[in-house]
């Protein structure tokens, strides 16, 4: 079923859209979760739980990219729920994502004021959009679908180390960009 | 909240479009061949011109979108609605084309000691051969190539393309290209380039969109030792030159190392504004550099002006709408590279000063011809003091990448221009035997194309968009 389709169901408040929904995107939103989580358990709630805020969403949201929009739910609770599980120390987030994406935080400087997230989020949209579409694509599979790297080469075609290099350079110049905007976080 | 945690919900923030095509990650092409980047190994700039000059219908453009990055988005023009059909729709078109003309005029922009100098450099020592250069996109790809570099290296271009700072020839390269733009339905001059990226290097953004924006430059993106990439590069380019180019076309290919290759074309398709009857064609002789060829000359005969040299005479033939085509007789016993030595003879060439002329009636004799050439332009650049971005040593790309040293490898220019209308009537018969520079006689002339001659294809504000001279047909 077309996305299209699925979204006059959620318009004409059909529950069958969450079974269209589940049948299309499950398996993306699934992987995505326990990307984040590392737990099956926990990453079929989060899934669970990102269908009935996908509900409660649409209508009045009419998205554009359905599985972008349903996927983004899904990590945003996911990550809620991870740094919920953080603060009880019941671990992190697996994968070696936090120590890359410390490399991307410029150190402070004493005049600049603090950014917002959404405020960052404005800055690093323009600077993926001036990635070549390849390095573009790896940054978000690695830091918004939180792939592990294995799988990102592998479905390239690429060696891991390729992979590691295109990231290293993309974290390497969203710094260099972030200093050159005066951002502090 | 913990920094990464920022970061973690600032990238999920980024535009749904954005994570829609990440959705599935793209099979890449298999590499034929390993690239590496070693200091051992220095990394090439490829610089390809390519040009077509086409008077045929039928142009058409069909990118290979499969590796673009960005493709130039040129500007919208009204369409040509033909003359007394419709007034509005004429004035709207008219007005376009004279504030175009109009930007171009108000720059002041001296350009002639660049054309003189290259068409000079490019087009003497032919041996024998036609040759034919495109100024005006020679010019667009050195000002792009000033815009890819830094410090001497650029100095060294904007010297000769007589700019005194990158803004100024930022500013004057744009309003040259919208000033020598048209595509109306009726007439086709579009000066197209394409960058040719190696993904595995990283480009300066903010370069290449200063290429996008100034010089509506087509960005791809892809694998250089790929078959894939370099057919793409190749359709590209005959797609722009509508096939007339393909045999040197052919022979381009990237290598390993080559970092970017840098694309322009010419595709300039106009029609006479005062057509060639088809029955009035004849066969005559063309007496060539390389012997006597009979070839069909096509023949008109009305008012029209007529210029005259110390050692040379000339007429044009205006397309509609614009834009003129000279051509440019030397006298008996004056060879055509020698008139590029003549100050005054270039002066007319590059439209400085066309005084030496009057009104009357033209029999013209014009051959059809169908002439093609490939110029290795790195020693003349050189010669013209364009030195660094040749040697790693001296080199300075640093505005367009850090990954590596970079260099111009190649500078190929290839031409064609065809002429072929309906319709003359040849006249075999040698006049404008006039020793010095005497005006013409009072009541007609006869002005017979059938020795070795220059053509000069202007632009609608007279700016050389070919210059060749053809020395056998």
């Amino acid at each position: 079923m077309d996305d299209n389709s699925i979204l006059d169901m959620f318009f004409a408040r059909d529950e069958r859209a969450i079974r269209e929904t589940s049948e299309k995107f499950g398996s993306a939103c699934s992987s995505l979760a326990y990307n984040i989580l590392g737990n099956t358990q926990d990453a079929e709630e989060v899934v669970s739980d990102a269908y009935l805020a996908l509900w409660n969403a649409i209508p009045p949201e009419k998205p554009q990219f359905l599985c972008a929009f349903i996927c983004g739910i899904t990590r945003k609770l996911a990550l809620k729920k991870l740094r919920a599980r953080t603060a009880q120390k019941r671990g992190g987030i697996h994968g070696g994502f936090d120590a890359e994406l410390s490399e991307c935080i410029p150190a402070k400087e004493s005049v600049e004021e603090e950014i917002s997230a959404k405020e960052l989020s404005v800055i690093i949209d323009k600077f993926l959009r001036s990635l070549e579409k390849t390095q573009r694509i790896v940054f978000i599979r690695r830091y918004w679908y939180m792939d592990p790297i294995g799988d990102i080469a592998r479905k390239l075609g690429f060696g891991q180390s390729k992979v590691k290099m295109m990231l290293l350079r993309t974290r390497q110049k969203l710094l260099s960009e972030l200093i050159k905007e005066g951002i502090y976080l | 909240m913990k920094k990464t945690e920022k970061l973690q919900d600032a990238i999920g923030m980024v535009g749904e479009d954005l994570v829609n095509e990440a959705k599935e990650i793209p099979k890449q092409t298999k590499k034929s061949k390993k690239v590496k980047w070693t200091a051992a190994i220095a990394a090439c700039l490829a610089l390809f011109l390519v040009l077509g000059a086409v008077f045929l219908p039928g142009w058409s453009s069909v990118s290979p979108k499969a590796y673009a990055l960005a493709l130039a988005q040129y500007p919208d023009m009204p369409d040509y609605p033909g003359r007394g059909n419709n007034e509005a729709k004429y004035e709207k078109w008219a007005d376009y084309r004279r504030d175009k003309r109009n930007a171009y005029y108000a720059l002041d922009i001296d350009l002639g000691s660049f054309f003189s100098a290259t068409i000079r450099e490019f087009l003497s020592d032919t041996d024998g051969e036609n040759r034919v250069y495109s100024p005006l996109n020679v010019y667009m790809a050195l000002a792009m190539t000033a815009e890819f570099t830094d410090g001497n290296s650029r100095e060294q271009i904007l010297s000769l393309l007589g700019a005194s700072d990158i803004e100024t020839l930022r500013r004057e390269a744009n309003t040259v290209w919208n000033a020598s733009y048209v595509d109306d339905g009726s007439k086709k001059t579009v000066l197209a380039s394409s960058l040719w990226l190696n993904k595995d290097v990283s480009f300066k953004q903010d370069t290449l969109e200063r290429a996008a924006e100034n010089y509506y430059a087509s960005s791809f993106s892809g694998d250089v030792t790929s078959e894939e990439y370099t057919k793409a590069f190749r359709k590209w380019l005959s797609d722009q030159t509508d096939g007339l180019l393909d045999d040197s076309i052919e022979q381009l290919e990237f290598s390993p190392e080559t970092v970017m290759a840098l694309a322009t074309t010419v595709n300039f398709y106009a029609r006479w504004n005062t057509e060639f009857k088809k029955e009035k064609t004849e066969e005559a002789t063309f007496h060539g550099t390389s012997g006597d060829k009979t070839c069909d000359f096509m023949y008109a005969s009305y008012d029209d002006t007529y210029y005259w040299g110390e050692k040379f005479s000339a007429i044009s033939q205006s397309f509609t709408d614009g834009g003129e085509m000279y051509f440019i007789l030397p006298d008996e016993g004056v060879s055509a590279e020698e008139l590029f030595d003549n100050k005054e003879a270039m002066d007319f060439i590059i439209g400085t000063n066309r005084k030496n002329n009057t009104y009357i009636k033209v029999n013209r004799s014009i051959p059809k011809f169908d002439v093609a050439s490939t110029i290795n332009l790195t020693e003349g650049l050189q010669n013209l003091g364009v030195t660094d971005i040749f040697s790693f040593k001296e080199s300075d790309f640093s505005p367009l990448t850090d990954d590596t040293a970079v260099a111009v490898s190649k500078a190929t220019h290839g031409a064609r221009v065809m002429i072929d209308e309906e319709g003359c009537k040849a006249v075999a018969f040698t006049m404008l035997e006039y020793a010095g520079s005497p005006p013409p006689p009072d009541d007609f002339v006869d002005f017979v194309l059938d020795r070795p001659f220059i053509f000069v294809i202007t632009s609608q504000v007279g700016l050389p968009l070919f210059v060749g001279v053809v020395n056998n047909i």
